[in-house]
């Protein structure tokens, strides 16, 4: 039972390249028998928010929607913004499912009504065998596909790029992994 | 003169001096092929020809910075960098040249110029952060041997016949189709359609051929590094780090990126054009051969 089902009584949303979000609730299983990740149970959407009255008004009912629906399902919702100017939900839940729905309803709540523009990533949260870092996944919604985003956690931007490869070669069957390696870009600092 | 800090490679100025030998018959074979068929204003052609060939062989360094984004920095900007090349100019006595960065992530390198007084060398900031000093210099010595090879002229003088002949195909279709109807009456093709099929020839022929003597100039400017640096396990492993996936990965993080791109307006775009030019290099693995090769001459050890 995910956001979507409590909220309308539907069991699908429309707009494809979100669909593929979903790959990774089946990629699941993967990435805790052969990798040894674990969700870390917290995912977050980051969007751009505009100044203009419309969008006020859609991002103030998408809060409403998303903590009305929190609340039924049990998930925690934090909302920020972040010093580039972005705006964050954050989505805590044990349950992997309910997470991805929670996180792909964001989006779809803002394409539909015609933000979809404003969206600029999602990003889950995975937790390594004890003592390494945490490995996330972010889903870009210009590209969509995901990549891998292994911060080495220093106080330099630094990543492990041999283990996001390493990440991409295992998971590009079940996952629409992003082929150009340029847009790997990853997301420093992320509220999760 | 300079050259002989370079070292010498038989075979290969034998081979070079082929493919362009080859590449200039080819364009004589075509002008003479023009010519008897029709008789377009020759003089008018030329000058145009040869105006454009300078303009590009004058300008071409400050073309090829501007295109690639590349602001030339002081030695206070960048000590280091200058501290090394210079170290390497006095090694291969050449000019000290320019000195560039180019603001992306992906290591690469280029020097342009049109001779060694007049020329360039850019980096990338990736090039700087994510290899060694001793690969990085294995990296300058490289395009520091491009320029004592004179590189810039060679290629400008190849890809003029390049220009030429697209300039007398377009000349020359306008003449046949418009002006050269009455000599062809006694049947066979039409002149135009000659022209046409010849033409599209010396493209592809010009096209390979070009590109054969660029590969032909890396491969020397890669001994040139070889011997001015004396080690060429470096910019062997500076060439594998350059050609490796990883080095791709960008490092800064997408929320700069996209305000960086004025939000959403123009899609991001970090693809950098110098990694085009990769198709006018050597395969990687030939290149690591041949270095290895001159590593075994001068008696070191293959990392």
């Amino acid at each position: 039972m995910g956001f979507t089902d409590i909220l309308f009584g539907r069991k699908r949303l429309k707009e494809a390249s979100g669909e593929r979000l979903f790959a990774l609730s089946t990629a699941r299983i993967t990435l805790e028998t052969d990798l040894g990740l674990t969700p870390a149970g917290t995912a977050a959407v980051c969007f751009k928010p505009l100044s203009a009255g419309e969008f006020v008004r859609v991002e103030n009912e998408l809060a409403e929607l998303v903590d009305s629906a929190a609340a039924s399902s049990g998930s925690k919702v934090r909302r920020r913004s972040d010093d580039y100017g972005f705006q964050w939900i954050t989505i805590e839940d044990p349950d992997f499912e309910d997470l991805v729905t929670a996180v792909h309803l964001v989006g779809s709540e803002l394409q539909a009504r015609g933000f979809g523009p404003q969206l600029l990533a999602s990003i889950f949260r995975f937790e390594g065998a004890s003592g390494s870092d945490p490995v996330y996944f972010i889903w870009g919604y210009k590209r969509g596909a995901f990549w891998p985003f292994v911060p080495k956690g220093g106080k330099e931007q630094e990543r492990d790029n041999a283990r996001e490869l390493e990440l991409k070669a295992k998971l590009e069957r079940e996952l629409p992994i992003e082929p150009d390696l340029e847009r790997w870009f990853g997301m420093f600092d992320a509220p999760l | 003169m300079k050259r002989r800090s370079f070292g010498r490679d038989a075979g290969l100025s034998l081979r070079m001096l082929l493919t362009s030998g080859m590449l200039g018959l080819l364009y004589v074979v075509f002008a003479v092929v023009l010519f008897n068929v029709l008789s377009v204003g020759l003089v008018p052609m030329l000058v145009i020809v040869v105006g454009l060939a300078l303009f590009q062989y004058f300008t071409s360094a400050k073309i090829a910075l501007a295109a690639s984004g590349a602001k030339v920095v002081d030695r206070s900007q960048a000590p280091e960098l200058h501290d090394m090349v210079e170290r390497l100019c006095a090694l291969s006595d050449l000019p000290k040249p320019k000195i560039a960065v180019i603001p992306t992530d992906v290591p690469n390198a280029f020097a342009t110029g049109r001779s060694p007084k007049h020329s360039a060398v850019a980096v990338t900031e990736g090039l700087w952060r994510r290899l060694e000093q001793r690969e990085i210099e294995g990296v300058l010595a490289h395009e520091l041997a491009h320029i004592a090879n004179r590189d810039v002229l060679v290629m400008t003088l190849a890809s003029f016949f390049a220009m030429l002949a697209g300039l007398l195909t377009r000349f020359g279709l306008y003449g046949g189709m418009f002006g050269g109807g009455d000599r062809n009456r006694e049947g066979g093709a039409p002149v135009w359609l000659i022209i046409f099929a010849v033409s599209i020839l010396t493209y592809a022929l010009s096209f390979i051929l070009i590109r054969t003597i660029s590969r032909y100039r890396e491969y020397s400017a890669d001994r040139g590094a070889a011997l001015v640096t004396g080690a060429p396990e470096h910019l062997m492993s500076a060439l594998q780090k350059i050609s490796s996936q990883m080095t791709r990965i960008p490092q800064r993080d997408l929320r700069q990126v996209e305000a960086m791109n004025a939000f959403f307006i123009i899609p991001t775009n970090v693809k950098s054009s110098l990694g085009e030019l990769f198709a006018t290099h050597p395969p990687m693995e030939k290149r690591l051969a041949r270095l290895a090769e001159i590593s075994r001459e001068m008696g070191r050890p293959v990392g």
